[in-house]
């Protein structure tokens, strides 16, 4: 990772960047660079207030949670918790990949990685004090937040929409329970149970506009 | 004693130059073509530059529009991208679609773009739009260098003086008119002196304005409203015609041509205390359009200066005064030279000096017929209507947003409506949709 604003550096930090996210073209890498520079403010990193510039963010309900995956260090790969204070571009890429588009050309292996990455960022949004469990309160957390909006909508409401799903998991992932058995929280594998045949491709990618043919049309 | 003596050896063949070929064609209204001319071989080194920078270049790295954006959006509403009906039960995935969107918007957001200079298909040789191009060749090089010292050492100093002119003239000659008494006589002075002026400012900048319609042009008793991008506009629409301007006082140069102004022809000047108040402000543009000789109010309803690439929200307030609307639509050639005054990032004095030492101002100016409001609307929906009618003349995106977010933050109103959309699907209004295990 590069701390300089030179353009040696640059070009530097560009290069380690395109090995990190193959899929993606030096073209699309400097596009992203400039974007990252407008929210930077022209600085090499970006802490969480600089998303308070984008507009349309601000109307998004999950904003909070959105710019907090940018900083999860689970996310970042840099630790198995904690928040980080600033990221790099590199970084920043790291986070885009998450939502890079499933090659289907890939083998069935690629695949199948590529899908659990999307879940377990999701997976991270959710469980947000990192103990590797969803619990209920978590879940109401979500829920209330994506509500919150509706002045129709007491706390009593969110938390019996986000009870009533945390039973429907638990009912997937453990089966019948006990009447006194406790439901700790819904752990990975649980998440990816509930998941499984699901189609999520479509929900969680980004797509780039493919440069050649805006070069055709011009 | 020799210094001074070699200055004016210089100078007054420069001034004579000037005085003929710039000054007197303008006061006269004549087109002498030294601006065509000039544009013509512009075009054509610039399109050679064009081909040259192809060939050398790398595939990739011909276009790049930033105006297409870079990602494909999901414009999908939030029903079809959650994929339910009313009513329908709260799902994990529901976070999908939010986070998609958050990146989105991350990514690439509409607003703040707008907020910055459009960027260029391809290099016009200018540095300050050459982000994006590498190096190609030695002759492409020369041909910058050329232009560098041509606009530098020859336009700017000329295209100062002109300026210079310009501003004097402005302010000596509506002083000499205000003194007159109030006749027709007076009036028609006082538009003499007021389109010379703004030819002179706009031969400044090398403008060349391509008007539209003309039949079309605000009448007097009117409102001309256009889209906003820099302090320009004011010039190339008064030198097609006499506006009243409204806008507030300012200290300096601005404010001695602002009281120069008034001497001569009624302009509407506010102070910073008075703008603030709405109703007064309303009162006395209206008093203005209800005499029917006094001539059409020139108003910018955005209230700040966007890219050129979109139309921002218009204020409703400007349309509340009654009257007639003349719109009025404005496009820049951003290949010549990037009209767009960035105000956090230049002042005014910097912003003009750059827009002096790019190749030209080219502009078109589309006349749109007038509009009334109608019966039922209010004045929101007929903001919207003209700015409408702007953006599809111009050729300009529509925007809803209000351009005061360049400086301003969204309001908390705003961000509330798409959580409510989303809990009124999945609640209804109140009513819960119970799950059974």
């Amino acid at each position: 990772s590069s701390n300089c604003g030179s353009a040696s550096c640059k070009v530097g930090d560009l290069e380690q960047a395109t090995s990190t996210s193959p899929l993606i073209s030096s073209e699309q890498i400097e596009q992203l660079h400039r974007r990252f520079k407008q929210l930077s403010g022209d600085q090499p990193t970006i802490r969480k207030e600089n998303f308070n510039n984008v507009p349309d963010l601000e109307l998004n309900p999950i904003r909070s949670k959105i710019v907090r995956a940018f900083f999860d260090n689970r996310n970042l790969r840099k630790g198995p918790s904690g928040l980080a204070d600033e990221i790099n571009f590199e970084d920043f890429l790291t986070i885009m990949s998450y939502f890079r588009p499933i090659d289907t050309t890939m083998g069935e292996e690629q695949v199948e990685l590529s899908r659990k990455e999307k879940l377990r960022f999701l997976f991270h949004m959710y469980d947000s004090d990192s103990d590797g469990r969803i619990t209920l309160e978590e879940y109401r957390n979500v829920v209330e937040e994506l509500l919150s909006g509706n002045p129709h909508i007491e706390k009593e409401s969110a938390r019996s929409i986000a009870d009533g799903a945390m039973m429907e998991a638990a009912s997937v992932c453990v089966g019948q329970m006990e009447p006194d058995q406790v439901y700790e929280g819904i752990t990975f594998e649980d998440f990816l149970k509930i998941w499984q045949g699901i189609d999520i491709e479509t929900k969680m990618h980004v797509r780039f506009l493919n440069m050649e043919t805006i070069a055709l049309c011009h | 004693m020799e210094g001074a003596d070699l200055a004016g050896k210089l100078l007054s063949p420069w001034l004579v130059l000037v005085l003929g070929l710039i000054l007197l064609p303008s006061a006269l209204g004549v087109n002498l073509g030294v601006s065509e001319i000039y544009l013509k071989v512009l075009v054509k080194t610039l399109q050679w530059a064009t081909i040259r920078i192809e060939k050398g270049g790398r595939k990739e790295s011909i276009l790049n529009s930033a105006s297409v954006g870079i990602i494909e959006r999901d414009e999908s509403p939030m029903e079809k991208g959650l994929s339910g009906l009313r009513g329908r039960d709260f799902e994990l995935s529901d976070v999908f679609y939010f986070s998609k969107k958050g990146l989105e918007a991350i990514v690439e957001d509409e607003v703040t773009q707008r907020f910055s200079s459009e960027e260029l298909v391809s290099w016009n040789l200018l540095t300050r739009t050459n982000i994006n191009f590498h190096y190609i060749s030695l002759r492409l090089t020369t041909v910058w260098v050329l232009g560098v010292l041509v606009r530098y050492c020859i336009l700017l100093p000329l295209r100062v003086t002109l300026a210079f002119i310009g501003i004097s003239l402005l302010v000596v000659g509506t002083t000499l008119v205000g003194q007159l008494p109030d006749s027709s006589l007076r009036n028609r002075l006082s538009e003499l002196v007021h389109l010379t002026c703004c030819r002179i400012c706009v031969r400044a900048f090398s403008g060349t304005i391509h008007y539209h319609n003309k039949q079309y042009r605000p009448q007097k008793g009117g409102i001309c409203v256009a889209n906003h991008t820099s302090p320009i506009d004011v010039l190339i629409l008064t030198t097609d015609g006499c506006y009243t301007m409204v806008g507030q006082v300012h200290g300096g140069l601005l404010g001695i041509m602002q009281r120069a102004m008034v001497k001569s022809c009624p302009h509407v000047w506010f102070e910073r205390s008075e703008m603030k108040d709405r109703h007064l402000v309303t009162k006395r543009l209206k008093e203005h359009i209800a005499d029917k000789k006094k001539l059409p109010i020139l108003i910018f309803p955005e209230g700040t200066c966007i890219n050129n690439t979109s139309v921002m929200m218009f204020k409703k307030g400007s349309f509340e005064i009654g009257g007639t609307i003349h719109p009025v639509a404005i496009k820049y050639n951003p290949q010549f030279g990037d009209a767009f005054w960035n105000s956090s990032k230049y002042s005014m004095v910097s912003h003009l000096l750059r827009m002096m030492t790019s190749w030209a101002i080219v502009c078109d100016v589309w006349y749109l017929p007038p509009m009334t409001r109608e019966e039922g609307e209010d004045a929101v929906q007929f903001a919207n209507r003209v700015k409408s009618a702007i953006a599809i003349q111009g050729g300009l995106t529509e925007l809803p947003w209000d351009g005061g977010l360049k400086r301003a933050k969204v309001k908390d109103t705003f961000k509330e409506e798409q959580q409510k959309n989303y809990s009124k699907m999945i609640v209804g209004n109140g009513s819960l949709n119970a799950k059974s295990d």
